[in-house]
């Protein structure tokens, strides 16, 4: 089943127009990357497809259902969203950050039920904050805070996941951590969006990948299609060093030597 | 509990102390008049507690409430030109404030937009800018129109001891009891204030209708403080402090920060106002002593939580 269908897509800021119809067909349980320089639309891209932004002209359908006609309150049942990075003005409670991934749920004056609290635990347990549930999120260190908004996400139980760069300020234990719980994600049958600066973290995790420059898409393929020191050179403008995973094969970039 | 406890000891003080001693064989007149006071009390401290609360949760920042917005001094602004103009015992009054409030948050608005975003930090500088620009029009249509200064200081720095008079009493509840049912209303959408709290972002991609949440509390909040500051004139500090008070006690849910910052805000203004009555002969400008509290308190938050 279609995931996502986005149909001669327009969007723009202010009165520049920046995507110039995009077309992109994403199938249910599909992990698409999506890379690019920086400026090339990824974030954007993203942002349409979660109904933060508004499309000018064109259609976002989630689900085979045009965005435009679900209340926000549907999308966020359908579609979760996993930002760069999170800042808490007040001293939230890790599982408090959590349960507010039951809003689209409630309603207005509608308090958790045990069910609701049953759903938080369960999200909690499986990316592995529940021992830190009464913690602050302020003092949580930041792979531990980025998990915790994964929970919130799931908490939403959507169809499809929204990744911003969110893995690009963890080291590396912290990033396979999430990558690990994402490809469980993806075996239980979950849409997953992963924008990533990271090319070979990229090329190694998901499925397929979609390369943009400058609001086009440039190509959308598996890895070994995309990551090509050919399409590199031509969107990043540098002449990449190009290797191989030894273990499964997949292409992996390098810097080059100075 | 100590809030509730603060609460109730104010207002104990707040009935029975004050100018004219208490003596129980002919308090018939001063016990209502005192009572009138400290509903009045109740009502402002609360309503500035609860708006002060909700607009620190909507715009993520600790340092914003009613008086930083320029929502404060723009509903004395209002109630300056209709008490001048005659109207101060009217139906016009709380209308002026209303839309002198309004007018202060669509100008604070305007100030500090910038493309389709709206920089918290701006907002904050543009608030106290037109907050300024208010309070100075408040002083200068009344020494305008040949008042006495005194007035217009009270008009900007607050007091509990407004002249009710029978004409006048039937508007004083009517603005109260809308005051009340606007701080129900922002209490009901605490969940919805706790979330975009987080972030605008976030809040969207949760399900909650930003825009219309920013546009409805601006309104809902501007009218509440309107209806309060016209018969109060604008207390400083209540609103800012009050919720930071009752967040270190139970934690930043708006569900227990909204109706704690009611009880406290109302609770602490009282008692603000039996200090006034007790301790000066001829009564101080409420925002005197508020600011006094408020001032250190103030300075502790900037060195410990921003």
């Amino acid at each position: 089943m279609s995931a996502i269908s986005i149909r001669e897509l327009v969007f723009g800021y202010r009165q520049r127009v920046f995507f110039e119809k995009i077309d992109l067909e994403v199938e249910s349980g599909e992990f698409l990357g999506i890379i690019g320089p920086n400026g090339s639309g990824k974030s954007t891209l993203l942002r349409l497809v979660g109904g933060i932004l508004r499309v000018w002209k064109g259609e976002v359908r989630l689900l085979m259902r045009p965005i435009h006609q679900l209340t926000r309150r549907e999308v966020a049942r359908i579609v979760a969203f996993v930002p760069q990075e999170s800042s808490f003005a007040f001293e939230w409670k890790v599982s408090d950050v959590v349960l507010m991934g039951r809003n689209p749920f409630l309603k207005v004056w509608e308090q958790p039920s045990v069910n609701d609290w049953r759903i938080v635990e369960a999200a909690m347990i499986q990316t592995g904050v529940y021992e830190l549930r009464d913690e602050s999120i302020n003092e949580v260190s930041a792979g531990e805070r980025q998990r915790v908004i994964l929970a919130r996400a799931l908490v939403q139980q959507p169809e499809i996941l929204l990744l911003d760069e969110a893995t690009s300020h963890l080291d590396m234990f912290h990033r396979v951590e999430i990558l690990q719980i994402l490809s469980c994600l993806r075996a239980q049958g979950k849409t997953i969006l992963f924008v990533s600066h990271d090319l070979n973290e990229a090329a190694v995790s998901c499925s397929r990948i979609l390369l943009l420059s400058q609001g086009r898409i440039v190509a959308c393929d598996t890895p070994a299609k995309v990551i090509t020191a050919e399409l590199i050179e031509r969107c990043y403008g540098i002449a990449p060093v190009m290797t191989t995973h030894p273990l499964n094969r997949l292409p992996q970039v390098l810097f080059p030597a100075f | 509990m100590g809030i509730v406890f603060v609460f109730l000891s104010a207002s104990v003080l707040a009935v029975f102390t004050g100018p004219g001693g208490f003596s129980l064989n002919e308090a018939g007149d001063l016990l209502v008049f005192r009572v009138l006071r400290l509903v009045i009390g109740i009502c402002a401290g609360g309503v500035l507690g609860v708006v002060g609360g909700a607009l620190q949760g909507l715009l993520s920042n600790p340092l914003v409430d009613p008086w930083t917005l320029g929502v404060a001094s723009g509903a004395a602004f209002g109630a300056t030109l209709a008490i001048v103009s005659g109207m101060g015992s009217s139906v016009v009054l709380p209308i002026a404030g209303f839309i002198g409030a309004l007018l202060a948050i669509g100008l604070v608005y305007l100030f500090a937009r910038n493309g389709g975003v709206l920089p918290v930090t701006r907002l904050v500088l543009a608030g106290v800018v037109v907050s300024f620009l208010f309070s100075s029009l408040v002083m200068l249509v009344i020494v305008l129109s040949r008042r006495t200064i005194g007035e217009a200081v009270y008009l900007m720095m607050g007091s509990l001891g407004v002249v009710v008079t029978k004409s006048s009493v039937r508007m004083l509840v009517g603005s109260l009891f809308l005051a009340l049912v606007g701080c129900g209303w922002l209490i009901f959408h605490a969940r919805e204030l706790d979330i975009i709290s987080f972030n605008e972002e976030v809040a969207l991609s949760l399900g909650v209708d930003t825009p219309r949440l920013t546009r409805t509390v601006f309104l809902v909040g501007s009218l509440v403080v309107a209806m309060v500051v016209v018969w109060t004139g604008a207390i400083g500090f209540i609103g800012l402090i009050v919720p930071h008070l009752v967040r270190m006690i139970f934690g930043p849910r708006h569900s227990l920060v909204l109706p704690g910052s009611f009880l406290l805000g109302a609770g602490l203004l009282i008692m603000a106002d039996v200090a006034v009555r007790n301790l000066t002969p001829s009564g101080l400008p409420l925002s005197v002593v508020t600011a006094l509290i408020g001032v250190p308190f103030f300075i502790y938050l900037l060195r410990t939580k921003v």
